[in-house]
């Protein structure tokens, strides 16, 4: 009878070429976890204090959840983590595909690489080989290309990549890592390390089998979920838009319930929200200074939900999940077919640079997901490139002869290739727009929005102050992806953990913006919880059905045998990502200078669009919410005891 | 716990040639000898052994079952979740995922798309998170037609 982990990891040695295994013990994994958890613990202890990210001491890793290949559903998302080169605080970044069972089948629960390798590498590990393999000639292709090549080389189409793009090569520190051809690990700029490391792929076709403790009750759960997955009712196509525009007319909000938006991203997937999150106020508009006055519906309506739909040939499903908010679209030109863009990128790629180009945008998805070039970034750097240009910090002369104004999808998609070749300004935005604000100078700063070096994601703080939370006070800093006001809301957390703060079924909007030590309390429930399910291997969008209906806790112990409470699981939350701080401080990360644009939190506050008026007061939640976790409020730093807690399993 | 061979293996090689796992070593007519570190317990040595030669991981002596009687996956769409859990457990690689299973249905489900390939190993029915995976004796068309 299995634990649902495999209770081994593999380091390999780039310098020197070495494969070794370690052990893990059980203690380990009652502690951290796995995934993130079990990433956080071994890089912590591992990399040494103030280490190079692009230099040999960083370590990376590659790991799966603790669930993934367990019979759960939602629990298919690997985790790649390592000093992240764009912030210099913890970096990782979670992708779904197919990876994940594909690490633990040959036989790991985590694949660290250290060291630097003279020449191109991939790791190559099957039911009976592992050993570095030579990249020479894969080196140079972009993702897609190469997992294509090298599945092919492996003879077997059972085989699993993971790999970096041209970005990576080249070390841009926006460039993440694809698999599946192009689904990516975008965040922290992950690819660059890879590329730092002369690391182009891992290629994985294991065999071995994952045990759980108690399968029946796995599947008793997955069958539950299942069911309220497979509950829908019919959409209509302008329905998301209107719902934004109703949600911001309205003085009050209801709580939201996850079934909704579960409903809405079985059916369209994340482009659901392309008109909906304009209108309501949760996408920033013209680098964060417009409004939904700015990006109304007739310019949202290019990319709105039923004309994405209407390119989609299949939906795609990541291993493990039923709900399957992927697709796969048909695309004219040199490229036949892409993943279906995400809102992230739509918007990235669209609100934020007032582009309403669709054919640009499918484009644009395509070959940065080649070059394995964040999207968000991206579309962030080029905003900000804009609003240089248009008040004339940058020239025709600086953009080599690009016109870049708002809305111009010719200039920003030259621009974007630009920047994927590190050709002339390509090359100073390729590694993000805090680097290169400081290398433009003449006030560029104002308009490089960032948290600690991370380009913002697509949801404006002034409609859900949580995301400024979480923004700031979080290790790994700029993520949309670890909580928000909202996501309290969905997770419905109160419903198995009898403690937490119950969300009142229809409030006034004025009340999310009211300082009080609940949101602190909400906002600390949704990291230690974020923190489980990434160790878990979970998806966030399967959590947001409801912890009652989603049983994520239960399937831990159904699959461990550890039998432990909703609130056990969230001290274990705290716990990795009281590690995650610690890591920080250890690099001389200073939590309390990780900031947002004052623009992001409304000062001044806008004068109109749905967000017209709003002003988050951040610092106070921001020092309860690190009190939450028993770091000092004023300097977000756990104490050293709490630190040296972590050097043990 | 792996499966092994005893003494009564008269080395015929079938047990190797199809092991998914390429666990099995032996020379022609001498006793075959399973690797504990690749076996996966997937049965398929114990299915092919005409001899009878082989016991699980609890000792107990496999039966040999005739190739034609081995069961196969069937797949209940209606059921399925599309989630890629038995396309990703399967040894040998034998499940594939067409969108034109379901009419209408944007969403890809899985079929047997080799039915000689398919070892009889249960992973896909015993993985499926939904039990949407029946194990059947298939008939001589219904292979050919998959």
């Amino acid at each position: 009878m299995g634990k649902g982990y495999m209770g081994k990891v593999l380091f390999v040695d780039l310098s020197k070429g070495e494969l070794k295994e370690e052990t893990i013990p059980d203690e380990v994994y009652q502690k951290y976890i796995g995934g993130m958890g079990l990433a956080a613990y071994l890089l912590y202890n591992k990399i040494p204090a103030n280490a190079d990210p692009l230099g040999p001491d960083n370590i990376i890793g590659f790991l799966p959840g603790l669930l993934t290949g367990t019979g759960s559903f939602f629990t298919g998302r690997w985790m790649v983590a390592a000093k992240s080169p764009l912030t210099g605080s913890w970096g990782d970044a979670n992708c779904g595909g197919s990876l994940s069972p594909a690490i633990k089948r040959c036989g790991y629960d985590g694949i660290f690489f250290s060291g630097i390798s003279k020449k191109p590498v991939y790791l190559y590990i099957d039911h009976h080989t592992k050993e570095l393999r030579d990249a020479s000639e894969y080196w140079g292709k972009d993702a897609v290309e190469a997992e294509e090549m090298l599945i092919a080389a492996s003879g077997s189409k059972k085989t699993r990549v993971a790999c970096i793009g041209e970005a990576g090569e080249k070390l841009s520190l926006i460039s993440g890592v694809s698999t599946d051809k192009g689904r990516m690990a975008g965040r922290s700029g992950i690819g660059a390390v890879m590329g730092s490391k002369k690391l182009k792929a891992i290629v994985l076709n294991g065999k071995k089998r994952i045990q759980v403790h108690d399968k029946a009750e796995m599947k008793h759960l997955s069958k539950l979920a299942n069911k309220f997955v497979k509950f829908q009712v019919p959409l209509p196509n302008l329905m998301p838009g209107m719902a934004g525009i109703l949600m911001r007319a309205l003085p009050n909000a209801m709580a939201q319930d996850g079934m909704l938006y579960k409903m809405m991203l079985r059916k369209w997937g994340t482009v659901s929200m392309n008109q909906l999150s304009p209108e309501m106020g949760d996408s920033p508009i013209k680098n964060w200074m417009g409004s939904s006055k700015d990006w109304g519906f007739s310019k949202s309506y290019s990319t709105h939900p039923g004309k994405i739909l209407k390119r989609e040939k299949v939906k795609y499903h990541c291993y493990s999940c039923p709900l399957g908010c992927g697709g796969i679209c048909s695309m004219k030109g040199k490229y036949k077919e892409t993943h279906k863009p995400e809102y992230e990128t739509v918007l990235a790629l669209g609100g934020l640079c007032m582009n309403k180009d669709a054919d640009s945008i499918f484009y644009l998805n395509e070959i940065l997901n080649r070059a394995g070039m964040d999207t968000i970034s991206a579309g962030a750097a080029a905003a900000f490139a804009i609003e240089c240009y248009e008040n004339g910090i940058l020239t025709k002369k600086d953009t080599d002869g690009l016109e870049l104004k708002w809305g111009n999808s010719k200039a920003i998609t030259q621009l974007i290739e630009k920047m994927i070749k590190r050709e002339g300004i390509g090359d100073l935005l390729a590694d993000g727009v805090k680097k290169a604000a400081e290398k433009i100078g003449k006030g560029a700063e104002q308009y490089a929005i960032h948290a600690g070096g991370q380009e913002l994601p697509m949801h404006d703080a002034r409609n859900d102050p949580g995301f400024a939370l979480h923004y700031t006070a979080e290790p790994t800093p700029g993520r949309h992806t670890l909580g928000a006001g909202l996501y309290y809301e969905m997770f419905q957390l109160w419903k198995v953990a009898k403690k937490l703060p119950k969300v009142l079924p229809l409030y006034m909007k004025g009340a999310k913006y009211k300082t009080d030590n609940e949101k602190a309390v909400m906002g600390a429930t949704n990291s230690k919880f974020m923190s489980v399910v990434n160790s878990a291997g979970g998806c966030k969008f399967g959590m947001f059905i409801g912890a009652k209906r989603v049983r994520l806790f239960d399937w831990l112990n159904a699959a461990t045998g550890w039998n432990k409470t909703p609130e056990e699981y969230l001290a274990m939350g705290e716990n990795i990502q009281t590690i995650k701080q610690s890591f920080n401080v250890k690099h001389g990360i200073e939590p309390k200078n990780i900031t947002v644009s004052d623009r992001v939190l409304g000062k001044p506050f806008q004068t109109e669009g749905a967000n017209k008026g709003r002003t988050v007061d951040l610092e106070p939640v921001r020092s309860a919410y690190w009190s939450e976790f028993g770091w000092n409020p004023e300097t977000g730093k756990p104490t050293p005891e709490r630190m040296a807690e972590f050097t043990n399993p | 716990m792996a499966y092994s061979i005893i003494d009564e293996c008269i080395g015929c090689g079938a047990c190797r040639t199809l092991c998914p796992a390429g666990a099995i070593t032996g020379e022609k007519e001498q006793v075959h000898v399973i690797n504990k570190e690749f076996c996966i317990e997937c049965g398929t040595c114990g299915r092919i052994c005409a001899n009878e030669a082989v016991e699980d991981g609890f000792g107990i002596l496999c039966q040999r079952v005739k190739r034609k009687d081995w069961k196969k996956p069937v797949f209940n769409a209606g059921l399925c979740a599309s989630c890629r859990t038995c396309v990703d457990t399967c040894p040998v690689g034998c499940i594939s995922l067409s969108s034109s299973i379901v009419k209408k249905d944007p969403r890809e489900y899985p079929f047997l798309e080799d039915p000689k390939a398919c070892v009889s190993c249960g992973f896909c029915e015993a993985d499926c998170p939904v039990d949407a995976i029946t194990l059947e004796i298939l008939s001589k068309e219904t292979q050919a037609a998959a």
